[in-house]
């Protein structure tokens, strides 16, 4: 019994004395952090280290091996900036890919840029990622600013202008109202009908819904993630909001558990987006085929194409990138990835629109992909379906 | 010798172990780990000392932590200043968690402290001056003079002999005529009334004092770098795994309290890579923990020296007998 105790103490103590230190070997190190433990996480992280792998199966990058640490942020912060000390101090990585939350994302930030290496962000939309200027940071996603122009111009001109917000307190969802408030208010000059703030814990949002119905507004719009847009487009319908009041969602709302859980009621309910799965491009059917072959997703969403574009980005700018991989250029090599990413011009992948970077560390520069897709649900369950409504290209200083 | 200078013989021990981790991270976890120490001390006041059940000390770090973001970026206070500020803040509001404390026990207690936790996280997450659901940015790290503490090895010259200094006042504070109002609290409430113990004052004081540890480390994660915070970070699951460390070092003791911080916090790395079991893993070491070790390794610990005490005690009465 004594013996099982003290086992139990020392194992960790062990275990941390055992792991060990990296050193340059001719290896590109890259660390990727996500999102995984949610519906399809582990699916796309998985398949990020999967097409790595294939890069490596066909010879690597110019003889270069790559060699993935795939963590979970848990969508924490914390996690988030341990994670990345780790690649940093740790693992001695070349290149940073991370993460899906923009909460995450927001101190990771600051990290790279003082210990100088690059990050490629896959997921997060937050407009503030790029506009602190970080030389190190490129994003491969739609930013925000360019999400919200995107539904609230189309509904603006078609359904109406006076919208009712119902918000989580998560970073998505409150930056997409806020966005989409500031369009309507700089555009049109009109104020919120409603603005109600919720948890992102909650689960009954009746009570938040019947007060809005009582102001008749033209649009609901639907701050949040995924199972909490499910849950609010649902019990819209349950307190009798009737279907010419159009829904509208964050760009969470392209992930397969809103038609899921939200069955019947998601049909109509619209989403800015950067990836629909219907999409006919012959990539585009490529890439579902795989999504659906290997890892069982019926229905990619945009968390899956943009971790893939992550992905074949940066393998493009690392066939580019003049690395010399030994002890002494750790410096050099993290400086070379970071222009060779600046040098990634009019890529053309799965998303809504070309990916291009440049030097300068400006939004403008850093926001790859600036243009945005309205999808609209025609069909809820689990075999939903969905149609592309609009899609919009802007100009790179809008929304600044 | 002065019952002081062990400590600081401790300090200066303890000052070396930077000097011979491998990489800057094994510093960054050092950091951690002493922070969590200061954490688990104070929890331990409160839950190990005086026996009451409180599941809101991290909504009181985060009150610390986002106090003393609030004194730095906002009034301009340097981090020494901004420290105890926070504390002093933190103090206030473990006298008012204390209060429900004086009716309230066990479960209910922690029911109401639960409440305590959600509800602060929740207020930040809605407040924009304090950042909000995007976070509080821009806390500096502390500074003497031109010297600024930003990088980690730096940081761990204000963070260890915090957490050291912690040890020291908590068993100064068990060893005192209070630390033994707590244990007869912890023991039985009447039983303590009726010997003359001010159960009602002692129960505050007891929440206080948690709370100026929960205040102290949460200001030292505040301004520890990248100098962010995010109301994410002070949910239900830090709390569970607070508790793990109090409980896996057993409850009321105190280098129990260090040792369960500093293993929980190393299994806690240690298994980021296996993130499809890390879950199952931490929820196997709970189990286990309280299977095999109900008392924690602190328990197991006095245990040891209470067997070695009794066979030495057997011994010398045997040789005693034995003697003509």
């Amino acid at each position: 019994m004594a013996i099982r105790k003290w086992a139990l103490l020392a194992a960790p103590l062990l275990a941390l004395a055992a792991t060990p230190a990296k050193a340059q070997d001719g290896v590109i190190r890259i660390g990727v952090t996500l999102r995984m433990v949610v519906e399809n996480g582990l699916k796309y992280g998985q398949m990020v280290k999967d097409e790595f792998e294939a890069v490596n199966a066909a010879g690597g990058i110019n003889g270069h091996k790559i060699e993935i640490q795939l963590l979970d942020d848990e969508c924490k912060p914390d996690k988030g900036v341990s994670n990345v000390n780790r690649f940093i101090h740790q693992t001695q990585v070349d290149l940073i890919i991370g993460s899906t939350c923009s909460s995450v994302s927001m101190p990771m930030v600051d990290i790279v840029t003082k210990e100088e290496i690059p990050l490629v962000i896959p997921q997060s939309t937050n407009q503030d990622l790029t506009k602190k200027g970080s030389p190190w940071v490129y994003r491969v996603p739609v930013s925000e600013r360019f999400y919200a122009a995107v539904h609230a111009k189309w509904l603006a001109e078609n359904v109406g202008k006076k919208v009712a917000y119902l918000v989580t307190t998560d970073t998505a969802g409150i930056g997409f109202a806020k966005q989409y408030q500031v369009y309507m208010k700089k555009t049109y000059s009109v104020d919120p009908v409603i603005e109600v703030q919720a948890q992102e814990t909650d689960l009954d949002f009746r009570a938040a819904l019947l007060k809005i119905k009582s102001m008749n507004p033209d649009v609901l719009a639907i701050g949040g993630q995924a199972d909490a847009i499910a849950r609010v487009s649902q019990q819209s319908y349950e307190v009798g909001i009737p279907s010419r009041v159009r829904r509208v969602a964050a760009s969470a709302a392209s992930n397969a558990p809103v038609p899921e859980l939200g069955g019947d009621s998601v049909k109509g309910l619209i989403y800015a987006a950067a990836f629909n799965c219907n999409d006919e491009r012959p990539e585009a059917k490529a890439f579902v085929k795989l999504t659906q072959t290997k890892y069982g997703v019926r229905c990619p969403d945009h968390d899956f194409s943009q971790a893939y574009d992550t992905v074949k980005i940066v393998t493009q700018a690392l066939k580019t990138a003049n690395l010399k991989l030994t002890a002494g250029s750790h410096a050099a090599d993290r400086m070379a990835i970071r222009d060779a990413m600046a040098n990634v011009k009019d890529f053309h992948g799965l998303a809504s629109g070309p990916i291009s970077f440049c030097a300068a560390p400006t939004p403008q520069c850093r926001d790859g992909n600036r243009t945005g897709i309205l999808v609209e649900y025609t069909k809820g369950g689990k075999d939903y379906d969905t149609k592309l409504l609009a899609r919009v290209t802007f100009d790179a200083d809008f929304g600044l | 010798m002065h019952p002081v200078l062990p400590w600081l013989g401790g300090i200066a021990v303890l000052s070396f172990l930077p000097l011979i981790t491998r990489t800057a991270y094994d510093q960054y976890l050092l950091n951690v780990i002493a922070i969590n120490v200061v954490l688990a001390v104070g929890l331990n006041i409160v839950k190990g000392f005086a026996g009451q059940v409180t599941v809101g000390h991290v909504a009181v770090m985060a009150i610390g932590a986002y106090a003393s973001a609030v004194f730095s970026v906002h009034l301009g206070l340097p981090f020494w200043l901004a420290l105890p500020a926070a504390m002093a803040v933190c103090a206030g509001v473990g006298l008012l968690v204390g209060i429900p404390a004086l009716r309230l026990e066990g479960a209910y207690l922690a029911l109401a402290t639960l409440g305590l936790a959600e509800s602060v996280r929740i207020v930040i997450s809605g407040t924009e001056w304090l950042g909000a659901a995007m976070g509080f940015e821009g806390i500096p790290p502390p500074h003497i003079g031109g010297f600024v503490m930003e990088t980690h090895f730096r940081y761990y010259f204000v963070v260890m002999p915090i957490a050291v200094m912690g040890i020291y006042i908590s068993f100064a504070i068990l060893r005192s005529d209070m630390g033994r109002a707590f244990k007869a609290i912890r023991e039985d409430q009447l039983a303590a009334a009726a010997s003359g113990v001010h159960v009602a004052k002692f129960k505050l004081i007891a929440f206080v004092l948690s709370a100026l540890y929960a205040g102290c480390a949460g200001s030292l994660k505040a301004h520890m770098a990248p100098g962010y915070l995010n109301p994410n970070d002070y949910s239900l699951q830090e709390m569970v795994t607070l508790l793990l460390m109090v409980i896996f070092g057993g409850i009321g003791h105190i280098w129990g309290a260090v040792i369960g911080a500093i293993a929980v916090t190393i299994i806690n790395d240690l298994t980021q890579d296996y993130y499809t079991y890390r879950m199952a893993i931490f929820g196997g070491v709970i189990v286990l923990t309280v299977m095999y070790m109900p008392r924690g390794i602190g328990g197991m610990i006095e245990d040891f020296w209470v067997r070695k005490r009794f066979a030495a005690l057997r011994a010398a009465t045997k040789a005693r007998q034995a003697a003509p």
